[in-house]
């Protein structure tokens, strides 16, 4: 290790890129203070999408900083997921914000520190680096999560995030020490031949990580703050959480699954069944509880929390070495498909939302009502929540159809039948809560106020994402390959 | 091009292009898609004609295969037996009459409307094309979202109740045929193609039977078989005229396909299995579907139940496995559509002068309208199976392919669903009496237009059918004849393979005149 580590940092150029982003829209806010600030959306833009051309066109570099991050095909794959949310939902703040006299270059400077975070968090191999990303990660979150302070609402939603947050990191940070003692290591991919394997020790840092990053992606029974925290935020943040937060934990979720599995050992089984009892709670009782919801925006935090144990049941069917890389290739397939289906479902649900002036607290900003009649209203706007609707129920021919299909096929694959056949059963609840939202939209006489016509940026996002959702699930093909290349090199 | 191909994207096509059309002049969209479902009709014929019914033709005609999603092991395949032709040619047919019929009945948002047809004419002919189990699902799935919006927009008061009873119901029963289909795909070399897996499916008995139920579940609610019928009544009774032809005509057919082309031929021993229940259950459906005809005061409703009955009819000749008995039960899903179509479409008509579906609203009315009553008449006794209407020849087909196939209790069952015909004549006959003849006891029905020229128009089609297809039954029979033949031969195979007692075909006549024979006896 003599000599500067260029190829090192070079592998890090994405985040870099981000990073040297965030830090100029703060620098802009101090010396440029004009009124218009539609650029720095714009900018935000134009540097997630140059972090994620770096993270393609730089080789691979494999494992960087003596094993402690990897960067391969599959980190760039989130990479890219991560930055494509970060640009969709910069492209819905910049109106959402500036109806709210709130936009500032802090907000998109947190944005693209998390978004740094959270690519961090995609490469880490080390637990100590992981953690150090997901704090990175996190921090942005809680603060943009208060970013707009009007009302109890907002506040109450940043406090509770950043109190369990606090809790889950700690969760994390034990689990971590744990199996340091038990293993003597923090890389991954040191711990599977360690001494420890299979010690009760290492199967306690496990759950405990386990735990945290259950946290992270909102799984039962750790899902409990997703509700208020994911209505209580700015609904651009919350679209951005939901995507981007998911993407990163499922990404590290999923090495640090495949680094316990490989070892081989009692108590790697034991970590699978813990994730088994998760994955199979939180895909009936996150359906179960977004059933009654009258808030769409609530509906769909817990429709978020129905997805991560989707995507449970995705890591899980990594355990089987034939249906790993279809499992693996499922999983990034159906974050990206989430990415663009969430973030535009919660820009519709943003254009919609009631704005109030002050402090007053809107009783019911996100209520089914606001949607009644909008097919006549705003057709296009119905149309493009109608898709996302459909492909986060599964249905033909939508993104969210060919995720599910590909991440049940793994399933399959690895003979986790019950977990497949739970998955499919409570998508029905699925269809059932966002059908509503479309009789609403399309069936149901217009109530109250005229909704106003969507920004350019705005409509542009939206159309962008509901591009996305019909092409994945139409030509997904080329989208495919590439989860499949990006899974055969994890490890 | 594959014409098969050109036939079903023609539609949609014309979806998108009525999407650039300006929403507030709807003429054009009427006119663009009666437009383009004639032209889709037109591309048909050649289908019709260029098929070649002989014994050693290829089994699947207008073939096209091509990568869709290679990755997974989908692909794009698409092709037409004789009995997929039969069903895509009367989707073609009725849909341009669907249109015709809403020229006047539909006011509100016909750009949406028409849109949302042609995306249903669309995936409905993908369905019966497609070779390919995912691009089955995928457009067995696309059905269900204009299905959804036409009774959820367009249907009547009760209709959001309807509409989500409609897409629950169905969707809750084909996710776990998707199971079933990826289960299927890592049991047959890791392909989703219908042909491959047929030929190379290998599962156990176990795992073949449950595989069976998962296809069974889906195909069952589409019939819909008793005791999963309770979408049916609600979605019909709620949905526009367009929509309740296209469901009872079309979509109802898609399930006893669906058992025709993919439960019984993946799973041939699982069907022999699970053959008697689902025979007694179709038996049941079909005198349950008529008594409940006894006491609908809904005109719609009692159609509806109707068709639960008829339905039934399909079911057991499909249960039969006799060259008959299948014979029939395609035979019927023809006569079906069009019959059930034609009632639809002629409550329908009643319902624009009158505005309601009750029957005691309605009485003598045919005075006023002597065409419209004269058409009601021959489409009900189409219905009913009198002799000389296309009725008649699918019924008697099923009824006697039933009684003479190898089927345990067929007799008995045979027995039993006849008392349907009958129970079906005397309701449609009282249904009739009670809206057209007798006095007039309504004001307001004393002055009723007649058919207008363009209702006409629509009708007529519907009575040439059943003319033709009750005086000249081959020509529609052809085409179904070497699928039939070969579902029956596959059985026989499998009998064969898994050295079970012959239980399929036809009982050699000798053998049936003769008495029955004793319970125990050799079949």
């Amino acid at each position: 290790m003599t000599g500067f580590p260029t190829r090192d940092f070079v592998a890090l150029v994405p985040i870099a890129i981000l990073t040297a982003g965030g830090l100029a829209l703060l620098l802009s806010e101090v010396f440029l203070s004009s009124v218009r600030r539609g650029y720095q959306s714009g900018l935000t833009v134009v540097t997630a999408l140059l972090a994620a051309v770096a993270a393609v066109v730089a080789q691979p570099a494999g494992p960087v900083f003596g094993g402690q991050a990897t960067v391969d095909l599959f980190s760039v794959f989130v990479t890219v997921i991560i930055c494509g949310g970060v640009a969709l939902s910069a492209l819905m703040s910049a109106s959402w914000l500036q109806a709210r006299d709130a936009e500032r270059g802090e907000y998109y400077a947190l944005t693209l520190f998390a978004a740094a975070g959270m690519a961090l968090v995609g490469m880490a191999s080390d637990l100590l680096v992981a953690f150090v990303a997901i704090e990175i990660m996190s921090l942005s979150t809680y603060s943009l999560t208060a970013y707009v302070r009007r009302g109890r609402r907002p506040s109450e939603a940043a406090f509770k995030y950043m109190i369990l947050g606090a809790i889950s990191s700690a969760l994390l940070l034990y689990g971590s020490s744990l199996v340091f003692g038990a293993t003597g290591t923090t890389l991954f991919s040191a711990m599977h031949g360690a001494k420890g394997a299979g010690s009760l020790l290492l199967l306690g840092g496990l759950g405990l990580i386990a735990s945290g990053l259950a946290f992270k992606v909102g799984a039962v029974p750790f899902h409990a703050w997703v509700p208020d925290v994911y209505e209580g935020a700015p609904t651009p943040v919350t679209a951005f959480m939901a995507a981007g937060v998911k993407t990163a934990a499922f990404a590290l979720l999923a090495r640090v699954f495949l680094s316990s599995q490989v070892g081989g050992g009692a108590g790697d089984l034991s970590f699978e069944k813990v994730l088994v009892v998760l994955a199979v709670l939180t895909m009936i009782v996150g359906n179960l509880l977004a059933l009654p919801q009258r808030s769409v925006k609530r509906m769909l935090a817990y429709s978020s929390i129905a997805h991560a144990g989707y995507l449970l049941v995705g890591v899980v069917s990594t355990r089987v070495e034939g249906a790993r890389s279809m499992a693996l290739a499922g999983l990034l397939f159906y974050l990206a498909a989430y990415t663009a289906t969430a973030i535009g479902a919660f820009a519709v649900v943003g254009s919609l939302e009631e704005r109030t002036r002050g402090d007053r607290e809107p009783a019911a900003a996100w209520d089914l009502s606001r949607f009644s009649g909008l097919a006549s209203r705003r057709p296009g706007l119905a149309f493009a929540m109608t898709v996302f609707l459909l492909s986060l129920a599964g249905v033909p021919p939508t993104a969210g159809f060919v995720a599910k299909l590909y991440l049940f096929k793994a399933a399959v694959g690895a003979q986790l039948y019950p977990l497949a056949i739970v998955g499919v059963l409570t998508s029905i609840l699925g269809a059932f809560y966002y059908l509503r939202v479309v009789v609403h939209m399309y069936m149901k006489p217009a109530e109250g106020t005229e909704a106003a016509a969507p920004a350019p940026a705005m409509v542009f996002a939206l159309g962008v994402a509901a591009l996305v959702v019909v092409l994945f699930g139409l030509v997904a093909d080329p989208i495919l390959r590439l989860a499949q290349a990006a899974s055969a090199l994890v490890m | 091009m594959n014409l098969l191909t050109v036939v079903t994207f023609v539609p949609l096509a014309g979806a998108l292009f009525a999407v650039l059309l300006p929403r507030d002049e709807p003429g054009q969209h009427r006119a663009l898609a009666l437009a383009v479902s004639l032209i889709t009709l037109g591309l048909s014929l050649f289908l019709w004609f260029g098929f070649d019914a002989a014994a050693g033709a290829a089994e699947f005609q207008f073939e096209e295969q091509r990568a869709w999603m290679p990755s997974l092991g989908i692909g794009y395949h698409v092709g037409l037996d004789g009995v997929a032709l039969l069903l895509v040619m009367l989707t073609t047919l009725l849909v341009p009459v669907v249109v015709l019929s809403t020229w006047k009945a539909v006011e509100d948002r016909v750009k949406e409307f028409m849109i949302a047809i042609l995306v249903l004419e669309t995936a409905m002919i993908g369905t019966f094309a497609a070779l390919d189990l995912v691009l089955f699902y995928v457009f067995w799935e696309l059905m269900l979202i204009p299905m959804y919006l036409l009774i959820g927009i367009w249907g009547s008061q009760n209709r959001l109740y309807a509409t989500v009873k409609f897409f629950v119901y169905t969707f809750a029963a084909s996710v776990l045929m998707l199971l079933a289909i990826l289960f299927v795909s890592f049991n047959d070399g890791g392909t989703f193609d219908y042909v491959q897996a047929r030929a190379a499916l290998n599962v156990t008995t176990a795992q073949g039977r449950w595989l069976f139920l998962a296809f069974a579940l889906a195909f069952a609610v589409k019939v819909p078989m008793f005791p999963l019928h309770t979408w049916l009544p609600d979605a019909h009774t709620e949905a526009p005229t367009a929509g309740s032809v296209i469901l009872a005509g079309v979509l109802l057919k898609m399930g006893t396909f669906g058992f025709f082309r993919y439960a019984m031929p993946l799973f041939p021993e699982a069907a022999l299995y699970f053959r008697p229940h689902l025979a007694t259950l179709a038996t049941v459906g079909i005198v349950y579907g008529a008594l409940m005809c006894f006491v609908q005061t809904d005109m719609k409703r009692l159609v509806a139940y109707s068709s639960v009955s008829h339905l039934g009819f399909v079911m057991l000749g499909l249960m039969a496995i006799s060259a008959e008995g299948l014979t029939g039960s395609v035979y019927q899903m023809l006569n079906h559509g069009v019959s059930t179509g034609g009632l639809f479409l002629l409550v329908g008509m009643l319902y624009e002068r009158r505005h309601t579906r009750l029957l005691s609203e309605y009485g003598g009315v045919a005075k006023q309208m002597p065409w419209l009553a004269t058409a009601f008449v021959v489409v009900t006794l189409s219905s009913i199976g009198l002799p000389g209407t296309n009725g008649f020849v699918g019924e008697f087909l099923i009824l006697s392919g039933t009684f003479l196939s190898r089927l345990p209790n067929g007799q008995v069952l045979t027995v039993v669903a006849s008392t349907g015909v009958i129970l079906g004549a005397v309701y449609m006959l009282v249904l009739v009496e009670k809206v057209f003849y007798g006095p007039i006891r309504k004001e307001e029905n004393r002055h009723l237009p007649d058919l207008s020229l363009r209702e006409g128009l629509v009708i007529a089609p519907v009575i040439v059918f059943i003319v033709v297809m009750g005086l000249m039954p081959a020509p529609f029979l052809a085409p179904a004849k070497p699928a039939v033949d070969r579902l029956v031969q596959r059985f026989q195979q499998a009998e064969a393979r898994l050295g079970l007692p012959s239980r399929v075909g036809t009982v050699p006549t000798a053998v049936a005149a003769r008495p029955p024979l004793p319970p125990g006896g050799a079949y």
